[in-house]
């Protein structure tokens, strides 16, 4: 494998990629966490620029930086004693066997062996002085793929259905967050409250019916 | 007049690059020419005039929260939205429909949120 | 005519003849591709730099006429050296830490803002075959790279352990991310009918469209362009959105810590954000460079110079609005408004769409004119019934205030009444 500009750039995003996410890991101080999974997205994005998809690198920026760590820096906020979290939890064995499985996953899937490295014709002309842009390719990329994409996605023979079925699952998800994280009025509180405590003294009565007269009770469900 | 352009990402690397160095020189620049004399109640924090109370990284209200997540469903599906928009001019009517659809689901997303009453600033 | 050619494409010649300069001392492609970039960005820095002093200026003098001031007329003739008293100024003011902020996090924050808002002019065309570079989602580019500035604000706002500077922090990024979707939202109808994410595209469809003379998009969508500027300035936090710095309120809002180079670059981010939206409107909305007998660049500094005026102008006239009125006006309006009127660009733009052969009188200006008229229907009376409930919003608010003031009245004189 020869060294080109781009193989440089690869291996200086990976360390920025896989650097920023093991600081994630490490640090105790949530905060300084999202920041780098920032960093770690942004070199992603930069491996998206490589691949010569430079939409998905925008949408990568977009929703990853823009939005999704925004949402995690909120929630950041809803934790309590944020700068001094513990490293590990109960969870750390188990997720690091996930993690382990998922990659073993990816690499079957993708089969790295497999992909061919080849510079599209005419490489050596899309500038910077003669050294290809490509890095590698699996199938014949060209700048006409956002409308590929686009047309795939309401093409009823293609994407179609799990372009929908994604929106209808962001609206689910929406709507459960809503449910659970919904600031509620005083009032509702109060009365939920006093539901819970209804219910409470139903349940005594109850098991202080079941305790006084068990035996008729019991008989009585028998029957 | 068509002329050839650039048109790969590299000027933007090299731009991100020029403008942190740039901006980074400034504020080198400015550390040597200011004056340095630093003393407790300059670097106290600058709330009321007072000692500060408390810490300052404490929990939030989760409303922000909410909002951020109603930005994110809004965000990925007007992302989605682009390269359909880019294709346009091809669709049949048939997929001009479906992408209709699309923005109605996201709609119907922001009617629910209305009615639950989440949008509502406290 | 020849010489007309020089002007009109003077950034181009420049711009080449500085390629060959460098070719020829360098020989190396690759070198001389990397320090044509370099000095590109350099260039487009500076100029947005200057651009930042000379504005802070024209802002502080027109806005002052308006509210019936003079205005900076004291350094310099007209107090045109100003901006420089305030270069001055910040590069030799003491600039403090606090002991109890974040130390990386509070430096890095203005590093951030300041860079992501120069990066976005990497894709702007300045004129035909001048651009840093064209990107094929140029478009969305822009809209992304100011995800930048809202991770800042973050920072400093984290960064200075302040609570006015947290407080301020989290209110501008809920306002700034809200107001990026009806941005992104009221992007894709230009996108529709130029049929690229290119800006170069955008504005080459501008200007010539199936051999018929260009629409400026602003024609073909004025609901849209209106709705992308308010969002926009809205995006970039200034008057009447300018609920960050709320004065009695939360002090300064997230860079309330920040003082001398530091705020300087806030400052800087923000007036190059806000140049950068009058840049993209004039671009997107406007027909970018093109125009008659002026050079492409003057044409596009014309257009960016009246709709910044227009900033300024919001700026000297209207006054902040609360924060609920800003997410009521987002999230009820503005989006929902958008949404809808997409819904019936894709239908309108789709049966409109000239080259059909069943509909041969269709061209672009009838296309143009189908959908601005129905657009602007839906958003007029959405309009009157927002207005509507909003009036009727207030004038119940009115008359319960009254009902309690007439009591309040009545309660003094039986009172005294009782006294005598």
């Amino acid at each position: 494998m020869t060294i080109t500009l781009q193989t440089i750039i690869f291996a200086l995003l990976s360390v920025v990629v896989l650097g920023s996410a093991l600081f994630v890991v490490t640090t105790r101080n949530l905060f300084h966490a999202a920041l780098m999974l920032i960093l770690s997205f942004f070199g992603v994005a930069g491996l998206y620029v490589l691949l010569e998809s430079g939409f998905f690198a925008v949408a990568q920026v977009l929703v990853y930086i823009g939005a999704i760590s925004i949402l995690f820096i909120f929630a950041v906020m809803l934790t309590r004693g944020m700068v001094a979290m513990p490293r590990v939890n109960a969870q750390a064995q188990l997720a690091a066997l996930v993690s382990v499985l998922l990659f073993v996953v990816i690499v079957v899937i993708v089969n790295p062996t497999a992909l061919s490295i080849k510079v599209l014709p005419g490489a050596s002309e899309r500038v910077l002085g003669g050294i290809p842009w490509q890095f590698t390719t699996v199938t014949t990329i060209t700048d006409s793929y956002i409308k590929q994409f686009g047309a795939s996605l309401v093409d009823g023979s293609a994407y179609l259905l799990p372009f929908l079925l994604a929106a209808v699952l962001l609206d689910i998800a929406l709507a459960g967050a809503v449910q659970v994280a919904r600031e509620r009025r005083p009032a509702e509180v109060l009365a939920e409250r006093e539901l819970m405590a209804a219910e409470a003294a139903e349940e005594q009565q109850r098991e202080q019916a079941l305790d006084t007269a068990p035996e008729t009770v019991l008989a009585a469900d028998h029957h | 007049m068509e002329t050839a352009v650039r048109t790969d990402f590299g000027f933007v690397g090299v731009m991100f690059v020029t403008a942190f160095l740039l901006m980074a020189a400034t504020l080198y620049a400015a550390s040597l020419l200011r004056p340095k004399k630093p003393n407790k109640e300059k670097l106290s924090t600058y709330e009321c005039g007072m000692e500060t109370v408390g810490d300052t990284w404490v929990q939030f209200r989760s409303q922000y929260y909410i909002f951020a997540l109603v930005f994110v469903l809004f965000d990925v599906e007007v992302l989605l939205l682009f390269p359909i928009a880019v294709a346009f001019g091809s669709l049949s009517l048939f997929a001009t429909l479906q992408a209709m659809l699309f923005v109605v689901i996201l709609l119907a997303a922001l009617l629910f949120a209305w009615r639950k009453g989440v949008l509502e600033w406290k | 005519m020849d010489l007309l050619n020089i002007i009109n494409n003077l950034l181009k010649i420049i711009g080449d003849w500085i390629y060959g300069l460098v070719h020829g001392l360098v020989g190396n492609l690759l070198v001389t591709d990397l320090i044509t970039m370099g000095l590109a960005a350099i260039i487009l820095c500076t100029f947005a730099a200057l651009s930042f002093m000379g504005l802070t200026y024209a802002e502080r003098k027109i806005v002052a006429r308006i509210q019936d001031r003079i205005g900076p007329n004291q350094a310099g003739p007209f107090g045109l050296l100003v901006p420089i008293a305030d270069g001055i100024k910040m590069f030799t003011k003491e600039d403090t830490t606090p002991t109890a902020a974040d130390r990386w996090v509070y430096n890095i924050a203005p590093l951030v803002i300041a860079t992501a808002a120069l990066t976005a002019y990497a894709v702007l065309p300045l004129a035909p075959g001048v651009v840093g570079t064209n990107l094929n989602v140029g478009v969305v580019f822009t809209i992304a790279i100011g995800s930048g500035s809202v991770v800042a604000i973050l920072m400093a706002g984290w960064g200075s352990n302040n609570k006015y500077a947290l407080l301020g922090a989290f209110r501008t990024v809920a306002q700034l991310i809200g107001y990026e979707v009806p941005m992104l939202l009221n992007l894709i109808p230009v996108v529709l009918i130029a049929g690229s994410l290119s800006l170069v595209d955008i504005v080459n469809v501008q200007s010539t469209l199936n051999g018929s003379p260009g629409i400026p998009f602003v024609l073909y969508f004025p609901v849209s362009a209106l709705i992308f500027l308010i969002s926009g300035i809205a995006e970039t936090a200034r008057s009447p959105f300018d609920l960050l710095e709320a004065e009695s309120e939360i002090v300064a809002g997230f860079h309330v810590e920040y003082s001398g180079m530091k705020f300087a670059l806030f400052f800087l981010g923000e007036y190059v954000n806000a140049l950068a939206v009058s840049f993209m409107f004039a671009t997107l909305f406007l027909g970018g460079y093109n125009g008659p007998i002026f050079p492409p660049y003057v044409w596009l500094l014309i257009k960016a110079a009246a709709v910044f005026t227009i900033l300024m102008w919001l700026r000297g006239t209207l006054p902040r609005i609360r924060v609920d009125q800003m997410h009521t006006m987002n999230w009820k309006f503005f989006v929902p408004i958008s949404a809808l009127n997409l819904i019936i660009l894709l239908l309108v733009a789709k049966i409109f769409q000239p080259g059909n052969a069943a509909m041969p009188w269709v061209t672009p200006g009838v296309q143009a004119m189908a959908t601005a008229i129905t657009t602007l229907i839906p958003f007029l009376a959405g309009l009157s019934i927002a207005s509507r409930r909003l009036r009727s919003q207030r004038d119940a608010a009115e008359a319960l205030a009254e009902t309690r003031r007439a009591a309040n009245r009545a309660a003094v004189t039986t009172s005294m009444g009782g006294a005598h």
